[in-house]
């Protein structure tokens, strides 16, 4: 234990809880250094918890927050009666199926391939962490241009090259695929950034050993490479899958939802429940099944992929 | 370079010319120029046609000029730049907003969860231990579902009318529970003696925060500044929400207004994503290098 080595001199103000000694001086100190941000946490972390908790068992309404009425369990039997909420839930599921395996499957390709890589490789790197730098709604608004149907640059290549225009996210069938592809398109360098720091990090003398070994290069690759990256490959997918269970911007300008809800995600439809329909008391239960559904997912993947290095 | 040549040599003595090798090169080299293609495109194609026209844009699109740079004559580069900043005059104001909401988040950030995790690191008190464990639970909390919520708050705050709205959207993203956690795992890993030695010759508490803990832990505050101005200058959802008002509306929230503005101007749409790139842009150059310990640090966690 180091917390509280730091008062060696024993002064009057000491006092007793469940067997322990505190100094009286160090914790008002030590409360004064945690309040403001204690505060904080209180009011916007716990509360909307509380809220979110509190409301969904209620018709709470955005336009009328003086009266709001219990109304028991209504909320949740409506949520299963619901066939957005299905629709929502389907579209989140297919996004993170989908986006996962070629966002970081792009990623782990790119790193492996650019560790090797001599020449270019400054340009390489920066070339593929282009994309991060754009923010989420400039991406949005760059690929809505770029996909649009009608004078949009995708469309002008298409049919310069002879094929048949499409309409992309004005279409029901693919405009998921095109959400997909363009959040896989603006996250894969970040992750690539990352999993390349964690090859770096993997000891050279192990490659030696196994070279002397007169192992072939895939077996290095299955015996040396994969385990030395698995921490850190653990930790890319735990927040890739739980940052795209979350998705919502993107949907959010570039399609509003549409066509026929095919790309309405849970984070947006919570959102729009209670912004735009302004059903706050929905909203709310909604967000609490959906919390727990990402909780549930979130321990699980830890559980699963071993991820258990926490302090 | 040397051993590269060796390499080479060995190979030339041990085995004849392997063609599935060279095949499997090229394929490779092929894979990285399509990738790098898919990747680059795009923006290149936005910073490019930010410095040409509407009507050139629309022109072009069908044939190879619209990958092509601009004309030769450099008067004509900006027409987009200055028919954006005259049309719309909110247009500087959301980058002034956006660089004032990043600087006091960031400030806001730094000194409450540093202190904070400065008290979790280094105070003996009753409820620290439980503490710190209430924040590893609630980092799996998501944020994006407690926006409706924080909004209701801030209604019974009286946050939500026009100049009180500024510290309603800046004031929850002040406490931290991820960045408190930071500072506590990197106060933890220093060592403890230097403090108790100015506490010794009769430094204050907060004195040994500013004049010995600050100082010292110059990375630790680098990084959660840095990723801390990403989060606040990409952040959209709530900004959206809170600021009705051009006026008020950082960056992101304005370029919706130009994106959707009718007629469709191209060329000031491109000038707007483009000119709203650079400052992240910028911070990702030359802070490179804690983004990548922070992103390891994070990894530790």
């Amino acid at each position: 234990m180091r917390i509280g080595d730091i008062t060696k001199t024993k002064s009057k103000g000491q006092y007793r809880l469940f067997g322990t000694e505190y100094s009286l001086r160090e914790t008002i100190a030590g409360l004064s250094f945690l309040a403001p941000c204690f505060l904080l946490s209180v009011v916007f972390v716990f509360l909307p918890i509380a809220i979110s908790l509190s409301y969904a068992f209620t018709d709470a309404n955005m336009l009328r927050l003086d009266s709001v009425n219990f109304i028991g369990f209504d909320n949740f039997v409506r949520l299963f009666q619901d066939a957005s909420i299905g629709k929502a839930l389907t579209n989140t599921l297919i996004f993170v199926g989908c986006v996962i395996p070629l966002q970081f499957g792009t990623a782990l390709g790119l790193a492996l391939i650019l560790n090797h890589i001599k020449r270019f490789n400054t340009f390489l790197r920066w070339a593929f962490f282009c994309p991060v730098m754009l923010s989420l709604a400039v991406t949005s608004m760059l690929w809505m241009n770029l996909l649009n149907p009608q004078e949009g640059l995708i469309n002008a290549l298409i049919l310069a090259l002879g094929g048949n225009p499409m309409m992309f996210l004005e279409d029901p069938d693919q405009a998921m695929g095109c959400i997909i592809f363009i959040s896989a398109w603006q996250g894969a360098g970040y992750q690539m950034l990352i999993l390349l720091s964690g090859l770096k990090n993997i000891p050279k003398d192990l490659y030696e050993a196994a070279e002397i070994d007169r192992a072939s290069k895939w077996q290095q690759f299955l015996n040396v490479t994969l385990p030395g990256l698995k921490p850190t490959m653990v930790f890319v997918l735990i927040t890739m899958i739980i940052g795209a269970f979350r998705i919502c911007v993107q949907p959010m300008i570039m399609t509003d939802g549409g066509p026929l809800d095919s790309t309405l995600t849970m984070s947006l439809y919570i959102y729009k429940q209670g912004v735009e329909y302004r059903d706050v008391g929905y909203s709310s239960a909604i967000a609490m099944v959906y919390t727990v559904i990402i909780a549930a997912v979130s321990l699980t993947l830890r559980k699963v992929l071993g991820g258990d290095n926490e302090a | 370079m040397e051993p590269t040549y060796g390499k080479i040599a060995s190979a030339k003595i041990h085995r004849k010319p392997n063609l599935g090798k060279i095949g499997k090169k090229a394929l490779i080299v092929l894979g990285l120029a399509v990738l790098c293609f898919i990747f680059l495109f795009p923006i290149v194609w936005m910073v490019d046609n930010s410095f040409k026209d509407g009507d050139t844009i629309s022109a072009q699109l069908g044939s190879i000029m619209t990958f092509l740079p601009p004309s030769f004559d450099i008067s004509t580069w900006f027409v987009s730049y200055e028919k954006l900043f005259n049309s719309f005059d909110g247009f500087g104001r959301s980058i002034l907003n956006s660089i004032i909401y990043c600087g006091v988040t960031i400030l806001g950030v730094l000194l409450i969860n540093s202190f904070a995790g400065y008290a979790l690191a280094r105070f003996k008190f009753p409820g620290n231990k439980a503490m710190t464990t209430i924040i590893l639970i609630l980092m799996i909390v998501p944020i994006e579902t407690s926006v409706v919520p924080t909004y209701i708050i801030l209604y019974y705050l009286g946050l939500l009318e026009e100049p009180m709205s500024v510290l309603g959207y800046l004031l929850p993203g002040f406490g931290s529970l991820f960045y408190t956690y930071m500072f506590r795992q990197y106060f933890l890993g220093m060592p403890i003696e230097i403090e108790e030695a100015a506490r010794i010759d009769g430094c204050s508490r907060i004195g040994v925060f500013f004049k010995m803990i600050l100082p010292l832990s110059k990375p630790v505050f680098a990084t959660v500044a840095i990723f801390t101005f990403m989060g606040q200058w990409n952040e959209y959802i709530f900004a959206q929400l809170m600021f009705p008002n051009p006026a008020m509306q950082p960056l992101q929230v304005f370029l919706q207004l130009v994106n959707t503005n009718t007629p469709k101007d191209l060329g000031m749409i491109m000038a707007s994503l483009t000119f709203s790139t650079i400052p992240i842009a910028l911070v990702y150059i030359f802070a490179q290098k804690y983004i990548i310990e922070g992103v390891s640090f994070t990894g530790l966690k």
